[in-house]
């Protein structure tokens, strides 16, 4: 039985990853949104996320649902997964009552207890559960994004991932080379 | 007809089918080996060919959310672990703008990879590949090169088995040719070594050995009937020579040696006494009143009497001593070297006595030959053929008319 052992699968992703010419675009976005290096990248990692995630019946449009101060999340608007369904983005309050509706919870800086309010209630309800600062992993997320100079690493919470009620595709398990 | 000079080289037989064997078995090598060679190659190339699909399409999935995710280090080590499967030379993940996110290449060692690239480029000209999608969408592509090296080695083993093969079938074919060659070439050589020995020692009696090859036997039953054949006409042939030389130097009717054989004795036995110092005689006879015998009683008479008296003549002489018939009634002997004068007058006496037997006639009456005899002694008479003879005419023919006086008294039966 997979205990509480977090395993830390860590995807190394580098930040020019994108092609010259969306790379462009997107610092010119990035340049006019705000002067966080890492955005962009959380917004394509969160987008390749909910991409290999799948829900029973499948969410039309995706609601992302942000708890919380996040510092990087400003690219996460107007994301479109491959098949054409749309990520919407809304802020809900850290209540547990506040989840219903939402089928991503990306988790910004909350205390401790605040955020496993969040991902207990969120669990087993088919919520993908994304923290984007919690380096001790306490907040029992699936995804814990790992900012490093220059590039941006997730570790897995494989507990949580099995307790979720979705599936994630295990060829996500497979980028990471344990850590 | 086409002559060989005998110094001029020929090839033996058995260097003939050496020969040809080893060029049929080379033959049958190469064209084995190479049809193996290319159609295993052939074959190998189109299973790696599938392979390499196969590998493209698997990396195609493993490597998708890495790329979704613009991991280039998950991607490279999601190819880098395919890539070490045997039998691929390169791996590039490319966007759909052609850009390479990542790739592996074969690590080569120095030595071969100059054969090696060059087979790579000829083996494998076009790169596997498969497209990674994104529900329906091409988020990039997959191109994998082959990598020819297994290929090679098949190639360079097969080659060297060839070889093997090839040595192998060499010293079996010396073997082979040996064999063929005791089989074969022993009963030809049996027939040549026959067919030599009775050309040069005349050996018609020699046989050709049974072969064990039916062809061959065939011809060796056919030659030895050849052979028997020349035996029998070199018999005839030898019969009919010596029967001639028999009659050259023997008298037809009597059987008793001719003038010539008679000239021949007299000169060997001169030549003989010359050597020992002893002497001999040569005894000249002709029958008394012939011609009346062979006037009143006819000519078959004439020569009953002829071989009547051959016959006592022969019985009375001994066996060193020679009888001959002269021609017309006129015999001779030559008596071997004698002690005295006593043998040569015992030999008179025993031919008196023998002819005083009568003979028969044809007619079938009987009738009695008389002889005269003249005596020659060497050397005390001549030492020459011509003076013998002479001298022992002479003696006989005055024997004769020494008979005819007596006779005149009454005693002439002839």
């Amino acid at each position: 039985m997979i205990r509480v052992a977090t395993i830390i699968f860590a995807a190394m992703l580098a930040s020019f990853a994108a092609p010259p010419a969306v790379a462009a675009e997107e610092s010119l976005v990035l340049a006019a949104a705000s002067g966080d290096p890492y955005a962009p990248a959380v917004g394509r990692m969160v987008q390749s996320m909910v991409e290999y995630t799948r829900w029973t019946s499948p969410p039309n449009p995706v609601e992302l649902c942000i708890s919380g101060p996040a510092d990087h999340a400003s690219r996460l608007d107007g994301l479109r997964l491959s098949d054409g369904r749309a990520i919407v983005r809304r802020s809900i309050s850290a209540s547990p009552l506040a989840l219903a509706g939402c089928d991503v919870l990306y988790l910004g800086r909350l205390p401790a207890s605040a955020a496993r309010g969040l991902t207990d209630a969120a669990r087993g309800k088919g919520v993908l559960t994304i923290a984007e600062s919690d380096p001790d992993g306490r907040s029992q997320a699936m995804f814990v994004l790992v900012f490093r100079p220059g590039a941006l690493t997730f570790r897995l919470n494989i507990d949580a991932v099995s307790r979720s009620g979705l599936r994630v595709d295990p060829r996500v398990l497979r980028l990471a080379q344990g850590g | 007809m086409q002559r060989v000079s005998p110094n001029q080289a020929l090839p033996t037989l058995s260097q003939l089918l050496a020969r040809v064997h080893l060029r049929l078995i080379l033959f049958s090598v190469v064209l084995a080996a190479l049809s193996l060679l290319v159609s295993g190659t052939i074959v190998i190339r189109n299973y790696a060919s599938r392979n390499l699909d196969l590998v493209a399409k698997t990396v195609a999935y493993t490597v998708e959310p890495a790329v979704v995710f613009g991991d280039k280090q998950a991607v490279a080590e999601g190819i880098a672990s395919v890539g070490a499967v045997n039998g691929i030379d390169r791996v590039a993940v490319l966007d759909p703008q052609g850009q390479v996110l990542a790739e592996w290449r074969h690590p080569h060692g120095d030595f071969h990879s100059r054969i090696e690239d060059a087979a790579n480029r000829f083996i494998w000209p076009k790169p596997a590949v498969a497209t990674i999608s994104r529900n329906d969408t091409a988020i990039g592509r997959i191109e994998i090169y082959g990598n020819s090296e297994g290929i090679l080695r098949y190639a360079l083993s097969g080659l060297i088995i060839s070889l093997s093969c090839l040595g192998l079938t060499v010293i079996a074919t010396r073997i082979l040719a040996r064999r063929l060659q005791q089989d074969v070439i022993a009963p030809l050589d049996h027939v040549a070594e026959v067919a030599h020995a009775v050309r040069s020692d005349r050996a018609f009696e020699r046989r050709v050995p049974s072969s064990g090859i039916a062809e061959i036997d065939r011809f060796g039953r056919d030659f030895n009937a050849l052979l028997a054949e020349l035996q029998g006409w070199h018999a005839g042939l030898t019969s009919e020579n010596a029967e001639l030389a028999r009659r050259a130097t023997h008298d037809a009717l009597t059987g008793l040696g001719n003038r010539v054989l008679f000239e021949q004795t007299l000169a060997d036995a001169i030549g003989q006494s010359v050597r020992s110092g002893q002497s001999f005689a040569v005894l000249y006879f002709d029958i008394d009143s012939f011609k009346q015998i062979n006037d009143r009683h006819g000519h078959e008479c004439g020569d009953s009497a002829l071989i009547a008296v051959a016959e006592r003549l022969r019985q009375s002489i001994r066996q060193a001593d020679h009888a001959f018939r002269l021609g017309g009634d006129e015999f001779a002997v030559v008596l071997a070297a004698f002690a005295d004068q006593a043998s040569i007058s015992a030999v008179l006496e025993r031919v008196d006595r023998a002819m005083a037997q009568p003979y028969r006639l044809p007619t079938g009456a009987s009738a009695n030959a008389s002889l005269s005899a003249g005596v020659a002694v060497y050397p005390d008479d001549g030492v020459s053929p011509q003076d013998l003879l002479r001298r022992a005419d002479a003696n006989m023919y005055q024997a004769k008319k020494d008979r005819a006086l007596s006779g005149a008294k009454g005693k002439n039966h002839a």
